[in-house]
């Protein structure tokens, strides 16, 4: 017997509100139905209406793991659309931060994992360690959570000899932990019976359904951003990509701890040998009209902006393709045939981020149940049509 | 005169009201342990160590308001939570912890009790399958498929780890085993694999992590308790609570010895013995990760129900020795 | 894979001391350069308006009061603010920012009109920037 099972857009597995409505015989789903919308901003079409320099604040905020990732991306498109370079110093803070933040979500992401699975003492262990680069973000960017370290040029501020220091000193400390939670991931028999053949993505379908980030390198796809195009300082800082062949949620637990060791390699490498310089350089104010496409490897996959300017202060159009958006086609294939109760790990293995993948607004009939995209401008003239017939709402008060 | 002790008896110690303020201690101590486990604080503010948190919440969840769902059969939605309460503790009133005198028991030891109360324990089961078969609601049915099916897999193993004590002193009354394990300590020893398998067993009857697949949050939003709220939940998790001192004593009786030593020093032993048993429950708890419903079932017949029937065996090999 | 791989770390933390920090009760020292609250000093602003044109959350509202003797209010919005500390690095004063950052966070209030911040000033004059110095007078 089929049954249509909601799972949110309010559910206590979601950190953020999506519709996944998943189609069941018994415990087995079939099918799996993906509704986005609920967590729309209108982000793009604000980030039309501020200036280049106010925009880096909006871009951070599209999400708060990997808000760092945003503004850099942001970053690195309008400082190719201006022609001006950041120094060396520059970049190399700059990237200490991304780092940085891609040692903070991984773990973030090991607690969630661990508390989708239930094992929640697994969570507060790693969460408790995580501590640890929160407090190193807190000492270098003067906040724990959107960093604020990036300006157009460069990055706002310099990191001295203490921080150096510090941050060096707290990596055995965070090395010494990963390992530990590398073997445990690895030998706890319940964790790792709920996480292994889970969520099944051959490598042919990886390829073809175009998934990003840890989801795609779990199943054997060697990808990333930053050997395949390195941007900034990635072409000098040697580091490997870390892939995984079981195709399953423990083959991204895998990657993502292989990750954290990796990133703890390049903050080493970048720490050690910090150039000295300036931090910025002095960006113009408006930029000649142009286009371009900006890549970076976020935490949770490859991060795209597409920044069009006019010749004025503010961009003309900002496009954000956000990982976790093209890892929603691989997600519903890895539901197909799956239980109920994987689920939640199945959702989390791909680390959803789901309010940096809202860019459409799509309208369901609900007699007719079919869809369809609206145009802004259609939905403009839509409200005015309805408004006219409403008069006496023309007066309200505003609130506030 | 009889009449106003047994009231006292049903009411006061160890009735009613000595089971909330032992079991709301008792998920105050599980509680503590668990976060200290995880490098946390537990309950701290309220009352003096956080000692009065169980009570707040149970305070709180009884001012709540109380949400009926359109669908759901009423009258068995209301009292379901009332009569899962009596009969827990009811079985709470079969444990010898005042029956320290085999001369003059109480009304309540009589030959078989054990079996009385082993039943009583199995009955909270259906009490959830009702809960969520009667709230009509997807995700509360598919709690109340899990509650049956676990069902299926630790009830075996339970019944002959708690049984096998009972076979080696040779009686099925509790005050009898008891004063059978206090009177020969070194038997204790050769039911130790009981012990483990009853602790698991157990951990999956009070569906605790790793088996609390019925009303994983993440899972199944609350399982059989989705659509309750307010007195009724505050009630089933009441009797949670005195379900897990039920078991614990239970546990503590036929394998730890019981509670010898007269009034004082027998309730003082009570304490000490349920809450090392929960302190055990508690570790398993922060150990494991949970275990998907149809690992319960394959997990419990390949190697609980088979380490119970070798307990069995060793203790039938040392009946035969002894006699 | 061995059963109970985590049990030695769990026992080992019954006996230390916990990892929480009993907020609001102790309170963790923030460290330098944190970023709080935007306040002015108010005797080195030269009303450039350079803030108010660079926020992001348009939290800063620079008015004049007085036009003869060029007096003007600035008002922080610190409800709108996201402390991002922009106004702070557009503020050209030198050798001394007028914009500044301190290390307030707690900042909750009931109404949002309780948390705006006012400051009323004369316009600072730029120090001129130190010049080539004068060549002396020709001594008679």
């Amino acid at each position: 017997m089929k049954v249509t099972i909601p799972i949110g857009p309010q559910h206590p597995a979601l950190k953020e509100p999506i519709s996944l409505r998943m189609t069941v015989d018994g415990e087995v789903i079939q099918d799996a139905d993906i509704r986005l919308g609920y967590n729309h901003r209108g982000i793009e079409k604000l980030a039309e209406e501020k200036t280049w320099v106010q925009n880096i604040y909006l871009t951070e905020r599209i999400c708060g793991i990997c808000s760092h990732s945003h503004a850099t991306c942001y970053v690195q498109g309008v400082e190719k659309l201006m022609e001006i370079e950041a120094p060396r110093r520059g970049q190399y803070i700059r990237y200490l931060v991304s780092e940085l933040e891609r040692v903070h979500s991984h773990l973030l992401w090991l607690g969630i994992a661990g508390h989708e699975a239930g094992f929640d003492s697994f969570f507060m262990y790693t969460w408790r360690d995580r501590e640890i680069v929160m407090d190193l973000l807190e000492i270098v960017s003067g906040n724990r959570v959107h960093y604020a370290i990036n300006t157009l040029g460069g990055v706002r501020r310099d990191v001295d000899e203490t921080q150096r220091a510090k941050i060096l000193g707290s990596l055995d400390a965070l090395r010494k932990r990963t390992e530990y939670y590398l073997m445990i991931g690895a030998n706890e028999p319940s964790f790792v019976g709920r996480l292994s053949r889970v969520g099944y993505l051959s490598k042919e379908d990886a390829v073809a359904l175009c998934a990003v980030g840890p989801t795609a390198r779990a199943s054997g796809v060697a990808q990333d951003v930053r050997k395949d195009d390195p941007y900034g300082i990635y072409g000098e800082v040697p580091f490997e990509v870390c892939t995984a062949d079981t195709c399953d949620v423990l083959g991204r637990t895998v990657v993502r701890v292989k990750e954290l060791l990796q990133s703890y390699n390049i903050i080493e490498f970048l720490m050690k040998n910090l150039p000295e310089g300036p931090i910025a350089v002095k960006a113009p104010r408006k930029a000649k009209p142009n286009e371009v496409v900006s890549r970076y490897e976020a935490p949770r996959g490859e991060n795209m902006h597409y920044i069009k300017s006019n010749g004025t202060d503010k961009p003309e159009r900002l496009k954000v393709r956000a990982p976790t958006l093209a890892n929603y086609a691989a997600t519903v294939k890895m539901l197909k045939n799956g239980f109920i109760a994987d689920i939640p790990l199945i959702f989390a293995a791909i680390d959803p981020c789901i309010c940096c993948a809202e860019r459409t607004v799509e309208v369901i009939d609900a007699r007719s149940g079919e869809e369809r995209t609206f145009l802004f401008s259609e939905l403009r003239r839509m409200a005015c049509k309805r408004f006219e017939k409403f008069s006496q709402k023309r007066n309200a008060a505003w609130p506030f | 005169m009889a009449v106003l002790r047994t009231i006292l008896y049903l009411l006061v110690y160890p009735g009613v009201i000595f089971l909330f303020v032992y079991s709301t201690f008792a998920e105050w101590f599980d509680r503590k342990v668990y976060a200290r486990l995880q490098n946390r604080m537990g309950p701290t503010h309220t009352g003096r160590w956080g000692l009065l948190q169980p009570i707040a919440d149970f305070v709180k969840l009884m001012s709540k308001e109380d949400i009926v769902p359109e669908r759901a059969d009423k009258r068995l939605f209301t009292l379901l939570p009332i009569f899962g309460l009596a009969i827990v503790s009811t079985a709470g009133l079969l444990l010898p912890v005042w029956n320290f005198d085999l001369a003059a028991p109480g009304f309540t030891s009589f030959p078989g009790d054990i079996i009385v109360l082993l039943y009583l324990l199995s009955l909270p089961t259906l009490i959830f399958f009702l809960a969520g078969w009667s709230s009509t609601s997807f995700f509360s049915t598919i709690g109340a498929t899990r509650v049956l099916t676990m069902f299926f897999g630790y009830e075996v193993p339970l019944f002959l780890s708690v049984l096998s004590p009972a076979l080696l002193a040779g009686s099925w009354r509790l005050a009898e085993i008891a004063r059978f394990y206090q009177q020969k300590p070194f038997l204790i020893l050769p039911n130790l694999l009981g012990f483990v398998v009853a602790l698991i067993a157990v951990q999956a009857k009070l569906e605790r992590t790793p088996f609390d697949i019925p009303h994983a949050e993440t899972e199944v939003v609350g399982g059989t308790f989705t659509e309750y709220s307010g007195k009724k939940l505050a009630f089933f998790r009441l009797m949670t609570d005195v379900e897990m001192v039920v078991s614990a004593g239970l546990l503590a009786t036929v394998f730890l010895g019981g509670f010898p030593g007269g009034a004082l020093l027998g309730f003082a032993q009570f304490v000490a013995k349920t809450l090392a048993v929960i302190f055990f429950l508690t570790l398993m708890r922060a150990l494991t990760s949970r275990i998907r419903v149809d690992q319960v079932v394959s997990f419990s017949w390949r190697y609980l129900a088979p380490l119970a029937v070798l307990q069995l065996l060793i203790v039938i090999l040392i009946k035969g020795f002894l006699s | 894979m061995k059963i109970a791989a985590f049990l030695p770390e769990l026992l080992r933390h019954l006996f230390r001391k916990p990892a929480t920090v009993d907020y609001p009760f102790r309170k963790l020292k923030v460290p330098a350069g944190f970023r709080g609250t935007p306040f002015l000093h108010p005797e080195l602003c030269i009303a450039c308006r350079a803030c108010e044109r660079d926020c992001p959350a348009e939290a800063i509202e620079i008015t004049s009061v007085g036009d003869v003797e060029k007096k003007f209010k600035m008002v922080i919005n610190n409800d709108r603010c996201i402390h991002c500390a922009q106004c702070v690095d557009s503020c050209p004063t030198t050798p001394k920012k007028a914009m500044d950052m301190d290390a307030e966070f707690e900042i909750a209030a009931f109404d949002r009109h309780d948390l705006k911040a006012e400051w009323i000033f004369v316009r600072a004059v730029q120090k001129p920037r130190a010049a080539e110095p004068k060549p002396a007078p020709a001594e008679k």
